[in-house]
């Protein structure tokens, strides 16, 4: 009944500045639509490599971008590490520390909160989650499909 | 006392809604009718007998259902109970005993969401914990629980006792967000922690968080102090802040929300 | 040959004066966003679904369209529970056939206005809104309110045709006679262009808009609630005196605060403060709706069955419980066990949780061109594009219907529109279960 996520969502509520240990972060991801997402999404561009460059994307404080080392990639885990994803990291100064923002797509969308407390609407906007850096390679979305959705058919 | 032991038979895929399972619903069916009640799954309306291995032990006087087994996806189970009781060993679906009107409901085990849906009268006990909208308002009503008590042992997550306009709720843990919220009457008591929004949009009754709020909600007002004030019944030590709300929807609110200081 | 007054069915705003022009060289649109011309170009595009397609031993093959139908009404006849979920852009008709479809079966059917502004229509359900049509508010609107929303990117010509830029009667002079404010825990490039930038913490509007309804009520609020917003009790008052001091105010609420933490609540409060505004001046509240016509299946569903979303048929009428009855918490609970997708790519836009769900379970798609709820589907059906290829109603997101005629015609012999891809599909379904009964 998704008790024990929602508890877990409950710890990171607070989270304004995000703290952890070394090379992590707790944090609080926003997602929503950008210009050229609608453009890519809109003109059945999904599976193409210019949605990974422009989706597959977290935008991080110029504060946690620096103290996470100015990486390269990292990779956003949910609170429970039940599913992870990595993307391609980019400092932003339209953020607060302990925040980051992603384009919505099937990137982001793995790390969203599924509780929807009750009214069918998943926690797309402010779901607490990890980040940390990462050298491994950011996935396409049809690589995303083929490895974490696939089990059951194909 | 009669006795109806109905036993999950095995994992059960979609959930089921069982209003049958309920004591007034099944006092004086042979077994074999008892077997045959219909529940539903999906659009489908199937025999109890498919899901529960059911043993009847008669006796004399009220009906008790014993369920055992992981009934998690079971719905809907003692809806609209006015006698009786159920004990069920482990976890139960949403809906538990909704519109409950009396009688008394044992859960060893976790419940799902709108457990005590305006429930007007018996005892509703959940041992583990609770989902959301526990005791409260259906949607578009604007009036939930208006008797009997609720009992959690575990935590509830959020809108406990929504709309609640009499009864007694008491949590003994955490619970989540918008705990009381639109309370008119009755009293809420949290042993633990709440998150936030509690007591928002209240015009009245009491809800008391023993734990500390996260959150507070803005339109709250603080009108006192109270040394160990008597909540359900008990007296609770320690000092109090009392506040009333909630302003932020009504210009004189007569809600009344505790907090240990 | 130039075709005008078009109708784009990308976003909520439904821009009802696109010019398109078939050249030798393309399509040309003219007044379309970044995203509109992008969804024109599909017409000729090379990744366009032109041929059904149905999975055999992993692989998804072009097949005939009596076959993909034929399986696609095997699955949907011989399942217990099936979702029928409906996305947007696509018209009203389409969606009338699909939930028609979920109540001949017992299935239960969502749409893509669960995930949007679900929270909101529930807000509206819990205290009632006061609204106003696009065009009130742009000749008459002295204050904009974006709420959690961010128009520049995700609507991008409603700044510039409804809200902010436009000439209206008693805003003349456009942007100068209106000011602007915008609530977002971002600096998006909407606050970047706004007079006021209210950057509060991350799900913290229930906080903030009920301190904002205290002190309204003549109350200080609790003096936590600056720590909790991160916005100063000064900087309350300050837009709280703007808003009372407009001639005509309006917010524009935005998934930031339908889909943040409180959801539903969020939009209560916002709602109960627009109605406590209206006793200092004129103020109206509506959503920023995404997608083209997502109001539109709130508008079907409503008027057909009474509920706006998330509607489940089992009981042979129609019941309504979010979080029960809602395609993403059905999907996390493993509580169906077939899926209809019409012009959605829930797999992309779902939690991991659901979007693995349905790729266990049988699932039918009707989309235009592939994505990763493509690739995991059984069967693929070509979509026809509402607006360019068939005809139809979208409603706009002030709930204002809009009927599109289009300009060219289905690409596929075997169907017109969706609408009559679903109906077809519906028929099959109803041979079969007749059959079986």
């Amino acid at each position: 009944m998704g008790f024990m996520e929602a508890t877990l969502s409950q710890y990171f509520l607070n989270c304004s500045s995000g703290e952890g240990c070394e090379g992590m972060r707790e944090v609080l991801l926003n997602t929503g639509s950008t210009i050229e997402e609608g453009r890519l999404a809109k003109g059945g561009n999904k599976l193409g490599p210019e949605y990974v460059e422009e989706c597959a994307v977290c935008e991080i404080s110029h504060v946690d971008y620096a103290e996470l080392g100015f990486p390269d990639r990292v990779r956003i885990w949910t609170p429970d590490r039940k599913h992870s994803v990595a993307v391609h990291a980019r400092p932003a100064r339209s953020l607060q520390p302990g925040q980051i923002f992603m384009p919505r797509a099937i990137w982001s969308n793995l790390v969203v909160d599924p509780d929807t407390f009750s009214t069918g609407s998943p926690l797309y906007k402010g779901s607490p989650v990890i980040i940390e850096p990462t050298q491994e390679d950011v996935l396409s979305a049809a690589e995303i499909v083929r490895r974490h959705y696939s089990r059951g058919k194909r | 006392m009669t006795e109806i032991i109905l036993e999950v038979k095995g994992p059960i895929g979609l959930t089921v809604e069982a209003e049958a399972v309920c004591p007034h619903r099944l006092s004086g069916l042979a077994p074999g009718e008892i077997e045959a009640q219909l529940v539903w799954q999906g659009p489908a309306q199937l025999p109890l007998s498919d899901f529960f291995e059911v043993e009847v032990r008669e006796g004399e006087g009220e009906v008790r259902i014993a369920i055992e087994g992981d009934a998690s996806r079971i719905k809907r189970i003692g809806q609209g109970m006015r006698s009786g009781c159920i004990e069920i060993d482990g976890s139960c679906g949403m809906h538990l005993g909704e519109e409950m009107e009396g009688g008394s409901i044992l859960v060893r085990g976790n419940a799902g969401s709108w457990a005590g849906m305006e429930m007007r009268g018996g005892l509703l006990e959940i041992e583990g914990d609770a989902g959301d909208h526990v005791g409260s308002a259906h949607r578009g009503s604007w009036r939930g629980m208006s008797g009997g008590e609720i009992r959690i042992g575990g935590s509830a997550k959020s809108q406990l006792g929504g709309g609640m306009i009499g009864g007694k709720i008491s949590v003994a843990r955490d619970v989540q967000n918008f705990c009381a919220i639109r309370q008119s009457g009755g009293l809420i008591l949290v042993h633990g922690r709440a998150v936030r929004g509690v007591g928002a949009e209240m015009t009245g009754g009491v809800a008391a968080v023993l734990g500390g709020i996260e959150r507070f909600s803005p339109g709250f007002v603080e009108t006192g102090m109270e040394e160990d004030p008597v909540l359900g019944g008990e007296k609770r030590p320690g000092t109090f802040i009392r506040y009333c709300g909630d302003y932020a929807i009504s210009k004189n609110p007569k809600g009344t929300l505790f907090v240990r200081g | 040959m130039m075709f005008r007054n078009l109708v784009c069915p990308v976003c909520g705003a439904s821009c009802d004066d696109i010019q398109v022009e078939m050249t030798a060289e393309g399509i040309v649109a003219k007044n379309a966003c970044k995203m509109g011309n992008a969804k024109f170009q599909e017409l000729a595009s090379p990744h366009r679904i032109r041929q059904p397609l149905i999975c055999q031993g992993g692989e998804m093959l072009p097949s005939g369209w009596e076959e993909a139908l034929d399986r696609a009404a095997d699955i949907l006849a011989s399942s217990s529970r099936p979702l029928i979920f409906i996305g947007s852009e696509t018209s009203c008709e389409a969606m009338e056939v699909g939930l028609h479809l979920g109540e001949y079966l017992g299935g239960v059917v969502d749409s893509n206005s669960t995930v949007c502004h679900g929270p909101t229509a529930m807000g509206i359900q819990e205290a009632g809104r006061v609204g106003a049509t696009a065009g009130q508010s742009k000749n008459r609107a002295d204050l904009t309110v974006y709420w959690g929303s961010n128009p520049l990117e995700s609507m991008p010509r409603h700044m510039s045709r409804y809200a902010v830029y436009p000439r209206g009667y008693w805003t003349r002079r456009g942007r100068f006679d209106r000011t602007v404010i915008t609530v977002d825990p971002r600096r998006s490039l909407t606050a970047e262009n706004s007079d006021l930038h209210i950057q509060l913490n991350p799900n913290t509007d229930f906080e903030l808009l009920s301190a904002l309804l205290a002190l309204l009520h003549g109350q200080q609020p609790h003096p936590s609630a600056e720590e909790v917003t991160g916005v100063a009790i000064r900087q309350m008052e300050e837009m709280l005196e703007l808003m009372k001091g407009c001639n005509y105010g309006v917010i524009y609420a935005g998934l930031g605060m339908a889909s943040s933490y409180g959801k539903h609540r969020n939009a209560e409060m916002a709602f109960h403060l627009v109605q406590e505004l209206n006793n200092h001046t004129k103020f109206v509240i509506g959503a920023l709706r995404g997608h083209c016509n997502v109001a539109g299946f709130n508008q079907v569903a409503s008027y057909l069955y009474g509920y706006p979303f998330g509607l489940d048929f089992s009981r042979g009428y129609p019941r309504y419980n979010p979080g029960e009855f809602t395609a993403v918490d059905l999907l996390r609970e493993r509580d169906v066990d077939a899926a209809l997708v019409v012009c959605a790519d829930l797999v992309s836009h779902f939690p991991a949780d659901c979007a693995s769900y349905l790729g266990e379970i049988p699932m039918i798609c009707i989309d235009i061109a592939s994505c990763p709820t493509t690739m995991l589907s059984d069967v693929v059906l070509p979509g026809v594009i509402d607006a360019m290829e068939c005809d139809g109603t979208f409603y706009r997101l002030d709930d204002v219907p809009i009927y599109f005629q289009p300009f060219t015609a289905s690409p596929f012999p075997f169907t017109a529109s969706n609408q009559h891809t679903l109906q077809q599909l519906m028929e099959r379904v109803r041979g079969r279960k007749e059959a079986g009964s």
